[in-house]
C-alpha cells in the first residue's frame, strides 16, 4: 500500500478521527486508544521496509488505530469508495449481527455494531429453580453450553456454600476443555478460515507441489489428489451450495485480490477444512460421553456431576483427548503459521497484522479450577491488564463491584432505565424496540440512537475486550510457563519476537486463540490422568447435596468466546433473580454513555473497504472476535415492574 | 456489450440448452412478481437478478436447501455439524446444495441475501429452518438483514417444496415460548396457518395450502433424524410417513421409556433417588429423580448421540423431555410442560399460580415410586395393558378452564406485552398482578396433594386428558 501514503487535511481529518469518537463534539473518553500510551514496538515486521518508511515520516498522517506507535498508516484514497457499508448478516457466526459503517475514501469513518434479536432468558428462568436454570441457561447458546452450565452451576454452588469434589472438579474442566477443543477448531477452519482461504481455487492446485508444500510447512498430508477429484467434480456440477454469495474476488484497495493463497495452499486448507470437521466432532464426542449430547449436556449440576467415571469411559476419554493433542500440534499449529505467514508476505505492514485494532483493554474470569478454586490459579487464571491503562498495565485481580451496564444505546426503555452505568446485581432493565433502527439504506443510526439489543458493559468503566487473547494475555502477564512460551514461538516464527502489541489485531486474536488451542489440548490428557489417579486412590466422589436452598452468587467463568457472568438470587429453591453477561456482550458492545465505542466497533474504525458491499477486511476483523451473537442479548426482571409488561406473568408468583 | 448483458446472454443460453425460451423465463419471472405481490413490469429486473447467478447453475445434481436461523442457539448447526452418516462435507458438497446458511455459507450481507433471494426464485429448494420465529414488538424482536424474521419466514416458504423445522424451538417456539415468553415466540407452523388464515401468506405450490411440513423436534434436533429426512427426500423422492404433528412417524412414535437400557432396574423397582448415591453408580433407573422418558417420544436410546457416543440417561442425566413440543397447541413447550426437570411432576398449576414446595416435591418422587410398584402401575407403563403411560401432560384444571390454561397465559402475557409496548409511557401492570396472585395462592395448599396422588390412581380413562400431546397422540 506504498501508493496510498499521501493523504489530503481533509481525509486525515477523517482518519484522525477514528482514533477515538469519531465526533469530538461527542467527547472522547478514557477508553478511546491513546496513541502517546502505546507501548513501544518494533519495525522489524516490515519486510521490505515501505512500511517503516511510512511510519518514519513526519507528514504522514496520524495513525489510524495508534496502539502500536509503529503501526503503519491506513490512509484514505482518491477514488476509493464512499458512502455506507453493510454487513447483515455476518456469516459464519453464531447468532444475528449487523454491521453498519460509514466509509470515507475507501476507509471506515464510523462503524454501529448491532445486535437483532431479542429473547429474554432472564425473564425465563424468574421463579425455576437453580437446577433447571443450569438445562435452560445453557440453551442460550449451542456453540458454548457447557460454559453457560458451569457459569450456572458455579452461582448455584456460591448460592449455597458448595464445595465440588475432586472428580467433579476434573471432570468438569474435561467436559470444558472439549467444548473449547470443539469451539476453536470449528472456528478457526469451518468459520474463519474462508475469508482466507479460497476452496475454489484450489482447483488449479498441483498436487505433488502440494504434497512439498506441506511438508515444507511441516503440516500433515491428506489425500489431497481425491479432494481435488472431489472439488472438480463439485465445480462441474455448477451449484456453489455453501461457496454461494461468496467473497473470493473481493480486493485490497490498490486492486490486488483479497485472498492470496496459492492454489497448494487452499487445497492444503480445504483438506484440513473437511479433517476440522471431523476433530471438531471427535472433541464434542468427549463432551457427548460425559454430557450425554452435545449441543446441550445433561450431567453437570449445582454439587457436581451425574456421570458417573467407569474405566470403560475413561479409556474413550483418554484416546480422544491424545488424537485431539496430536491433531492440534502436528496440524492446526502449522496451518495457522503457514497462512499467517502467506498474508504477511504478500501484505507487509499493511495487511491484517495491523488492522482491527482496539483499545488493548483485557478481561478474563478465568477458566479451568484447580484444587484452589481460585480464579487467579485457575489453568487459565482470572486477570485484567491493559496495553494502555495505567491501573492495569499489571495484571489485577478482577473485582466483581466494578462491572457496570449501561443501555443507552440500546433497545430498552428509558422511562424504567436511562442509561446510567449499574452493577448488574442491581439491573433495571426494560426492552423496547425502537423504530429508529429500522433506516433506509445507505442511511445510519442519528446520533444518540438506540440501535442494538446489545447492552454497554464496562469495567472500572471502560471498554474490555474479552476472548482467547485476553485470556492469553492475562495468562502471560501471571507467567503461567506454557503460554508464556506458546505467545514467544508464535511471535518468533511470523518475524516480531518479543513484540507482544501486535497482539492486538485480527491477525493476533486469531493466532492466540489457536495457541489456547495447543494449551488445552495438552491439559486435556493431563487432566483425564489426574482423573484416573484420583479414581485409583478411591476419591470416587462426584456429587455433594446441600440442604440449603437461599443465597444469592456469582458464576464468573469463560466461554470460549470469553467472559461469561451469572448470577442468580434464590429463596426457597426458587430463583428470584438472574442476570447473565455474555463475552460477546463486550465485544459487540455500543457506545456507551460517554460515546465512547465497544471493542468490535473501535476494530472496524480505519479499515480498508475496496468494495461496500464486499467489505471483506471488515468481516475479518468482525471473526477474529468469534462474535456468538444470540448470547449477547439479554433482559432482566425488571424491577420496578412497570415498564415491561410481561412480568405480570404467573411466574411472578413470590 | 456490459457486464449484465454478458451475464444476461449466458444465461439465455443456458436457458435454451434447457429447452427453457427466454419469454417462458420472463412469464414465469413475471408469476413469481405477482406472488410476491410487485408489479409485472420489475419482471425484467427479476430476470436480470436471476441472471447474474451468485448460486451458480440453477438446477444440477444437488438439491438447493436454505437454511434459515431465527431466534435460535445454533446448536442444530452445531448438532448437525457432528453428524458422520454421511459427515457433512458430503451433505454440502455431494448431497444438496446449502446456498444460504449464516453459519456455515462463505458469503455474508448483500451477497448472500442475494443468494437465498436467487434459490428461492428458482424454487426446488427445501427450506430447514431453526430457531423460534418473534413476533414480539410486530416481529421486530427478530431482525436479520433490515427485515423482519416472519416477513422472511413467509417469503423462504411461499415456494419450498418443503420446510423442515428442526429442533423443539422451530417447532413450537421452544424454550423461548416458555412463560412468560418475552419475545413472542412461536413455532414456524403455527406462524404459518396464522398468516395463511390472515391471507399474509400464499403458497405456490397450492392456493390456500400450507408447504409440506416436516416437525423435527428435540434439543437440540439429532442430526441423523435430520439425514434420514434428507434421504427420504432426496433419495426416494417422497416425504416420510407423519403423525398429527407432522413429526416423522417412525423416529418420535415410541416412547423413550421403550427402549431405555435402564429399563430393567424400572421393572425390578430399582430407583436412584439421590445424585452421587451408590444407587446411581450402580446405573439405576432415573425415575425418581424426575426422568421425562415415560412421557417422552423420541429414539434417544437407540439413535443416541454424538456419533452414538452416548445419550442422557446413559450418562447419567434423567430425561427432561425435550423432545416434548406441540405445533398444535401453544404453550406445550418442554421446559413449561416439563419444569422443574428434577421432580416427578411438573410445577402445580392452578390458573395462574404454579407452585411446588420444596419439601413435596424433596419426597414425592419416592412416595410416588413406591405407589407405583404397588400398584403395578410399572406393568401399565410399559403399554402392555391397554392404553399406555399415565402421564399427565395436559392438566384436568387447565381443560375444564381453557381460558386460563397454559396458553391462554401465555398468549395473555403476550397480549399484555403489545399493549404494554403501546402504553409503554404510563402504564401500570404490576399494581394488578399481585392481587389475583395472593388470592389464588391460597388454594394451593390443597392443590399439591391432589396433583401428586393423580398418576398412582389414574385409571386407563384418564388418558383422555392428554389427547393433545405429542408423546400422548398417536397411541390410538
Amino acid at each position: 500500500m506504498a501508493e496510498t501514503t499521501t493523504v489530503s487535511p481533509e481525509q486525515e481529518g477523517t482518519a484522525a478521527g477514528t482514533s477515538g469518537a469519531p465526533d469530538a463534539s461527542e467527547g472522547t473518553a478514557s477508553g478511546a486508544p491513546d496513541a502517546q500510551g502505546a507501548p513501544d514496538a518494533t519495525t522489524d515486521i516490515v519486510p521490505d521496509g515501505e512500511g517503516a518508511e511510512a511510519v518514519g515520516d513526519p507528514s504522514a498522517p496520524q495513525q489510524v488505530v495508534p496502539i502500536s506507535g509503529e503501526a503503519p498508516a491506513l490512509v484514505g484514497i482518491s477514488g476509493g469508495p464512499t458512502g455506507s457499508s453493510i454487513i447483515d448478516p455476518v456469516n459464519r457466526i453464531e447468532g444475528h449481527l449487523r454491521i453498519d459503517m460509514e466509509v470515507a475514501d475507501g476507509i471506515v469513518s464510523d462503524v454501529w455494531v448491532s445486535g437483532g434479536l431479542f429473547r429474554g432468558m432472564e425473564l425465563v428462568l424468574q421463579d425455576r429453580r437453580p437446577t433447571d436454570a443450569v438445562y435452560i441457561s445453557q440453551r442460550i447458546c449451542g456453540v458454548c453450553p457447557v460454559s453457560h452450565a458451569h457459569a450456572s452451576c458455579i452461582a448455584a454452588e456460591k448460592s449455597f456454600g458448595i464445595t465440588l469434589p475432586t472428580s467433579a472438579r476434573i471432570i468438569r474442566n474435561i467436559i470444558e476443555g472439549a467444548q473449547f477443543l470443539h469451539s476453536h477448531i470449528l472456528w478457526f477452519y469451518n468459520l474463519a478460515a474462508l475469508d482466507y482461504v479460497n476452496p475454489l481455487n484450489a482447483l488449479s492446485a498441483d498436487i505433488t507441489e502440494t504434497v512439498k508444500l506441506a511438508n515444507a510447512a511441516g503440516t500433515t498430508e491428506a489425500d489431497f489428489a481425491n479432494l481435488a477429484k472431489r472439488l472438480a467434480a463439485f465445480a462441474e456440477n455448477g451449484q456453489l451450495s455453501l461457496f454461494s454469495g461468496n467473497w473470493f474476488d473481493s480486493k485490497e484497495l490498490d486492486g490486488t485480490p483479497a485472498y492470496k493463497l496459492p492454489p497448494e495452499l487452499d487445497l492444503i486448507a480445504t483438506a484440513h477444512y473437511i479433517e476440522a470437521l471431523e476433530m471438531q466432532a471427535t472433541a464434542s464426542e468427549i463432551s457427548g460421553l460425559i454430557g450425554g449430547k452435545m449441543p446441550h449436556i445433561m450431567t453437570s449440576l449445582p454439587g457436581g456431576t451425574t456421570w458417573v467415571p467407569t474405566e470403560e469411559k475413561l479409556d474413550d476419554l483418554l484416546f480422544r483427548a491424545k488424537k485431539l493433542q496430536a491433531w492440534v500440534a502436528n496440524t492446526m499449529l502449522p496451518d495457522t503459521l503457514a497462512i499467517a505467514s502467506a498474508y504477511l508476505a504478500a501484505d507487509g505492514a499493511a495487511g491484517d497484522f495491523f488492522l482491527g485494532q482496539t483499545a488493548g483493554n483485557y478481561i478474563a474470569w478465568g477458566v479451568f479450577d484447580d484444587p484452589s478454586f481460585e480464579p487467579s490459579a485457575r489453568y487459565l487464571p482470572g486477570g485484567v491488564w491493559s496495553f494502555n491503562e495505567p491501573a492495569y498495565q499489571q495484571v489485577q485481580d478482577w473485582d466483581e463491584t466494578l462491572i457496570t451496564e449501561s443501555t443507552i444505546h440500546s433497545f430498552y426503555d428509558e422511562s424504567a432505565d436511562d442509561g446510567t452505568p449499574i452493577n448488574p446485581r442491581d439491573g433495571i432493565t426494560a426492552p423496547l424496540f425502537r423504530d429508529e433502527y429500522i433506516v433506509a439504506n445507505g442511511q445510519h443510526p442519528a446520533p444518540g440512537a438506540r440501535y442494538t439489543w446489545d447492552k454497554a458493559p464496562r469495567y472500572d468503566g471502560l471498554p474490555f475486550e474479552a476472548g482467547g487473547l485476553s485470556r492469553l494475555l492475562v495468562a502471560y502477564n501471571r507467567g503461567v510457563p506454557e503460554i508464556v512460551e506458546g505467545i514467544d514461538s508464535l511471535l518468533a516464527a511470523l518475524g516480531v519476537p518479543g513484540n507482544l502489541a501486535v497482539l492486538n489485531s485480527t491477525l493476533g486474536r486469531t493466532g492466540a486463540r489457536n495457541v489456547e488451542t495447543k494449551y488445552i489440548a495438552d491439559k486435556m490428557v493431563e487432566w483425564t490422568e489426574e482423573l484416573i489417579e484420583a479414581i485409583k486412590g478411591g476419591d470416587t466422589s462426584t456429587f455433594v447435596e446441600t440442604t440449603n436452598h437461599t443465597g444469592e452468587g456469582a458464576g464468573l467463568w469463560e466461554a470460549p468466546r470469553g467472559a461469561l457472568y451469572h448470577y442468580m438470587k434464590v429463596k426457597d429453591d426458587r430463583i428470584e433473580k438472574y442476570q447473565i453477561i455474555i463475552p460477546s456482550t463486550w465485544n459487540i458492545s455500543p457506545r456507551d454513555g460517554n460515546n465512547v465505542y465497544g471493542p468490535m466497533e473501535q476494530s472496524l474504525l480505519g479499515i480498508p473497504i475496496e468494495d461496500v458491499e464486499k467489505p471483506i477486511h471488515a468481516l475479518r476483523s468482525v471473526h477474529s472476535f468469534d462474535p456468538c451473537v444470540a448470547c449477547a442479548v439479554h433482559v432482566v426482571e425488571p424491577k420496578t415492574g412497570r415498564e415491561f409488561s410481561t412480568v405480570t406473568s404467573p411466574w411472578g408468583v413470590k | 456489450m456490459t457486464k449484465e448483458e454478458a451475464c444476461a446472454s449466458r444465461f439465455d443460453a443456458m436457458l435454451a440448452e434447457r429447452g427453457v425460451t427466454r419469454r417462458r423465463f420472463l412469464e414465469f419471472c413475471g408469476a413469481i412478481a405477482v406472488t410476491l405481490g410487485l408489479s409485472e413490469a420489475l419482471a425484467p429486473s427479476i430476470h436480470q437478478a436471476i441472471a447474474q447467478t451468485v448460486i451458480g447453475k440453477a438446477e444440477g445434481a444437488l438439491t438447493p436447501v436454505v437454511w434459515l436461523e431465527l431466534a435460535s442457539c445454533t446448536g442444530c448447526t452445531e448438532s448437525f455439524a457432528q453428524v458422520d452418516t454421511p459427515d457433512i462435507a458430503t451433505v454440502v458438497l455431494e448431497l444438496i446444495s446449502l446456498t444460504y446458511s449464516e453459519t456455515l455459507s462463505a458469503g455474508a450481507g448483500f451477497s448472500l441475501e442475494e443468494a437465498k433471494e436467487q434459490t428461492i426464485q428458482n424454487g426446488g429448494y427445501i427450506a430447514v429452518i431453526e430457531g423460534a420465529l418473534m413476533e414480539g414488538w410486530d416481529g421486530n424482536a427478530l431482525r436479520i438483514a433490515n427485515e423482519k424474521g416472519t416477513e422472511i419466514v413467509a417469503h423462504t416458504c411461499s415456494n419450498a417444496l418443503a420446510v423442515v423445522c428442526l429442533g423443539s424451538c422451530a417447532v413450537d417456539g421452544g424454550w423461548q415460548a416458555a412463560v412468560p415468553n418475552p419475545g413472542g415466540a412461536i413455532g414456524i407452523e403455527p406462524f404459518l396457518r396464522k398468516a395463511l388464515a390472515a391471507g399474509e401468506f400464499s403458497y405456490v405450490g397450492g392456493e390456500g395450502d400450507l408447504p409440506p411440513i416436516i416437525n423435527i423436534p428435540t434439543c437440540p434436533a439429532n442430526p441423523e433424524h435430520l439425514v434420514a429426512i434428507l434421504v427420504d427426500v432426496l433419495l426416494l423422492g417422497r416425504l416420510p410417513d407423519l403423525n398429527e404433528y407432522h413429526m416423522p412417524s417412525l423416529i418420535f412414535g415410541e416412547y423413550i421409556h421403550d427402549n431405555c437400557p435402564r429399563r430393567g432396574h424400572f421393572e425390578n423397582g430399582e430407583f436412584v433417588y439421590q445424585f452421587g448415591s451408590e444407587e446411581e453408580k450402580k446405573g439405576y433407573c432415573l425415575y425418581a429423580m424426575g426422568c421425562k422418558g415415560p412421557q417422552t417420544k423420541t429414539n434417544c436410546p437407540v439413535v443416541r448421540w454424538n456419533r452414538r457416543v452416548s445419550w442422557c440417561v446413559e450418562s447419567g442425566a434423567p430425561c427432561v423431555g425435550c423432545a416434548q413440543a406441540n405445533p398444535n397447541k401453544e404453550g406445550f413447550n418442554w421446559v413449561d410442560l416439563n419444569s422443574p426437570f428434577l421432580n416427578r411432576f411438573k410445577n402445580l398449576r392452578v390458573g395462574d399460580i404454579i407452585v411446588q414446595p420444596a419439601a413435596l416435591a424433596a419426597t414425592v418422587g419416592a412416595v410416588v415410586v413406591v405407589a407405583l410398584v404397588v400398584h403395578g402401575f410399572g406393568m401399565k407403563a410399559t403399554g402392555r395393558t391397554k392404553g399406555g403411560a399415565d402421564f399427565e401432560l395436559e392438566r384436568a384444571w387447565d381443560q375444564k378452564h381453557p381460558d386460563q390454561a397454559i396458553g391462554a397465559a401465555a398468549a395473555a402475557a403476550q397480549a399484555a406485552k403489545v399493549q404494554g409496548v403501546e402504553n409503554a409511557a404510563g402504564a401500570e401492570p404490576d399494581a394488578d398482578a399481585t392481587a389475583p396472585t395472593d388470592a389464588a395462592a391460597t388454594t394451593d395448599a390443597t392443590a399439591p396433594t391432589t396433583d401428586a396422588t393423580a398418576p398412582t390412581e389414574s385409571t386407563p380413562t384418564d388418558t383422555n386428558s392428554t389427547e393433545d400431546s405429542p408423546t400422548e397422540g398417536g397411541e390410538e
